[in-house]
């Protein structure tokens, strides 16, 4: 409470301290750019007079954020170009680059009506020592009651009542004060709506050429193993079948070697296909769901596997697969590499997300970046979740997967 | 027949050196990439090689690319490439010089042994074969502005068989033709694709390029 009071005070009176300064800044550097805005001296100079007014509203970032108690965010577009044209024409697009600068002369108006509450603030403080430092301002010239109240020990010790009374309105009014300040320069120098949308779809893009991208590389993983796996191994029955073929009609004798020889191709040909298709949809989550898939991975692993899932009602099919890819690729890692002893899969849901940790007690050291992990971190993102790898040295290694699924 | 195989699969490998051997034949070398495939032909000059596609290092078309540069460096050395898909482009690139001497077939085909038997000796003696699927690839295509279009569809017919490798008495048996008739037809297709008059087999080769091409 005390300490909410001080941080919104001390917002309040420094910003009736930067209010004046910045207010200066942004008109001094205004009219300077557009003085030399005729001359080659133009681009160096707006460059340097953005670069000081960024490094002020940092700081006007940083002070409303610790009285919104959240961050900030910076709302710069990447400016970046060999030649200070580009980088000033870059700067000049950027919406920011103005909001920062209005926000800069808006300081000195919104300091004043902070003022209220620097008074507010000070004046019950003041109210509540009053025994301590009356006595040392006597003033004669009072109206009695008010004389009264100042000019006497009890009186004083009523006024420190009557500050202790008043402090939740005295509290309310700093706070507010200071609040409304810091929301103020929170909208002008976060990112706006318009920009939070494009930086919204810039990512969306990144993600979804990354998704692209991976499934190529899926369709391509998948027609190679046909080629050198089924189709092969059907390829090498035919050709028995075909010898055997020719032998009886020469011989006229049984070729029973070459027909046992093709029936074992087609099995292998057959338990290749099965292979392909559990790494591209496994049956068993189509017929028996999630926990019940996962259960299943947990038993074919060497190691004890616990799987906790409570009821997770539906869940599309997208969010299925990636959460039994993400666990089946966390466990083979597991068994791979972390030399532990047990594992365990948690599942939980609320409405909205998915998580599905995957915990082991083994030496840790995982690489988050590694291939494995970073294609299943694709596979996540795809679908708008996100994925997360701690893995100190030494253990534990935890896997997190969150992924929306909002129905 | 003395025969190189390359082929990368050992599976595939092996069943075609066995399946070759029981049928009277030889395998001088059986490589598995196409640089080994390049070395084998220049030291063995076989009488035929088979080649798969795709081989490493890249798993992409080295075979295929392999079987050029040998057929640029000799031209009619036998190459019949055998893999388990086909490409109009692919059977265009390869039958482009002109020379024959060249085939190209699915893996399925083996399985047909005696056709593929005949496949092979039609190659290695300088004729082509191409896969029926190529064939039925073009088909499914529908080009308005080629010479090919000038073709009735029985002429058409003709061609696709002469494009797999057959000769005219095989052409007469498969379509239940009298012997002048199919000639006929081949003067006809010939001439409407404005092939120059040379020798029979370089302009049956030439046709089947332009067909390919269509």
């Amino acid at each position: 409470m005390l300490r909410r009071a001080g941080l919104a005070l001390a917002h309040l009176l420094t910003s009736l301290v930067l209010g004046p300064v910045t207010f200066v800044w942004a008109l001094v550097t205004t009219l300077v750019s557009g003085l030399l805005s005729f001359t080659w001296l133009a681009p160096p100079a707006f460059l340097a007079a953005t670069w000081v007014t960024r490094r002020i509203a940092r700081l006007e970032r940083w002070r409303a954020a610790l009285v919104l108690r959240r961050p900030v965010e910076t709302p710069y577009e990447p400016a970046s170009g060999r030649n200070p044209w580009t980088r000033g024409r870059l700067l000049v697009r950027d919406p920011a680059t103005w909001r920062d600068l209005a926000w800069l002369l808006l300081l000195v108006p919104v300091a004043v009506a902070g003022f209220a509450g620097v008074v507010a603030g000070v004046v019950d403080v003041a109210a509540v020592v009053a025994p301590l430092w009356l006595w040392a301002v006597p003033n004669p010239y009072l109206p009695p009651l008010v004389d009264w109240l100042f000019n006497t020990t009890g009186g004083r010790f009523v006024l420190t009542a009557l500050g202790l009374v008043l402090a939740p309105v005295a509290w309310w009014v700093v706070t507010t004060a200071a609040r409304l300040q810091a929301r103020a320069a929170a909208a002008l120098l976060e990112p706006g709506p318009r920009q939070r949308l494009a930086r919204r779809a810039r990512e969306l893009a990144v993600t979804r050429r990354r998704v692209v991208d991976a499934q190529a590389a899926e369709l391509q993983r998948i027609e190679r193993d046909l080629h050198d796996g089924a189709q092969a191994r059907i390829v090498a029955a035919g050709m028995t079948l075909a010898l055997a073929d020719r032998k009886m009609r020469t011989t006229g004798e049984p070729a029973r070697d070459d027909v046992r020889t093709a029936r074992r191709q087609l099995d292998d040909a057959l338990a290749e296909l099965r292979r392909l298709v559990r790494g591209i949809h496994p049956p068993i989550l189509t017929d028996r769901g999630l926990v019940e898939a996962l259960a299943a991975l947990a038993g074919d692993a060497p190691l004890p596997v616990e799987v906790q899932a409570a009821d997770l009602g539906e869940l599309p099919a997208a969010v299925e697969s990636a959460a039994y890819f993400v666990t089946a690729e966390a466990l083979a890692n597991v068994v791979k590499h972390a030399e532990a002893r047990t594992c365990a899969i948690t599942l939980a849901r609320t409405p909205d997300v998915l998580s599905l940790e995957v915990h082991d007690d083994g030496r840790g050291g995982a690489d988050g970046a590694g291939s494995g992990l970073d294609g299943l971190r694709r596979r996540v993102e795809a679908l708008d979740g996100t994925l997360s790898v701690t893995s100190p040295a030494g253990g534990p290694t935890r896997i997190l997967a969150e992924l929306p699924c909002a129905s | 027949m003395r025969i190189v195989i390359a082929e990368d699969l050992l599976l595939l490998r092996d069943g075609l050196v066995r399946m070759l051997t029981d049928t009277g034949h030889t395998v001088v070398a059986a490589v598995s990439t196409a640089p080994e495939l390049e070395a084998a032909v220049a030291a063995h000059r076989p009488d035929l090689s088979i080649v798969d596609v795709r081989m490493p290092p890249g798993f992409r078309d080295e075979g295929l690319r392999a079987a050029l540069a040998i057929r640029a460096r000799e031209p009619k050395t036998p190459i019949l490439i055998l893999s388990q898909y086909v490409e109009r482009a692919y059977a265009a690139e390869l039958i482009a010089d002109g020379n024959g001497a060249v085939g190209y077939l699915l893996k399925d085909r083996v399985t047909a042994l005696d056709e593929f038997l005949d496949a092979l000796e039609r190659v290695a003696a300088g004729g082509t074969a191409m896969d029926p699927e190529v064939v039925r690839q073009l088909f499914a295509r529908n080009n308005t502005d080629h010479g090919i279009n000038a073709l009735t569809p029985r002429e058409r017919e003709v061609l696709g068989l002469v494009a797999q490798g057959f000769s005219n008495s095989a052409i007469c048996a498969e379509l239940v033709l009298a012997s002048p008739s199919v000639e006929k037809h081949i003067g006809n297709i010939l001439n409407k694709l404005d092939l120059p008059p040379s020798d029979d087999t370089h302009r049956r080769v030439r046709a089947v390029l332009a067909y390919l091409n269509g």
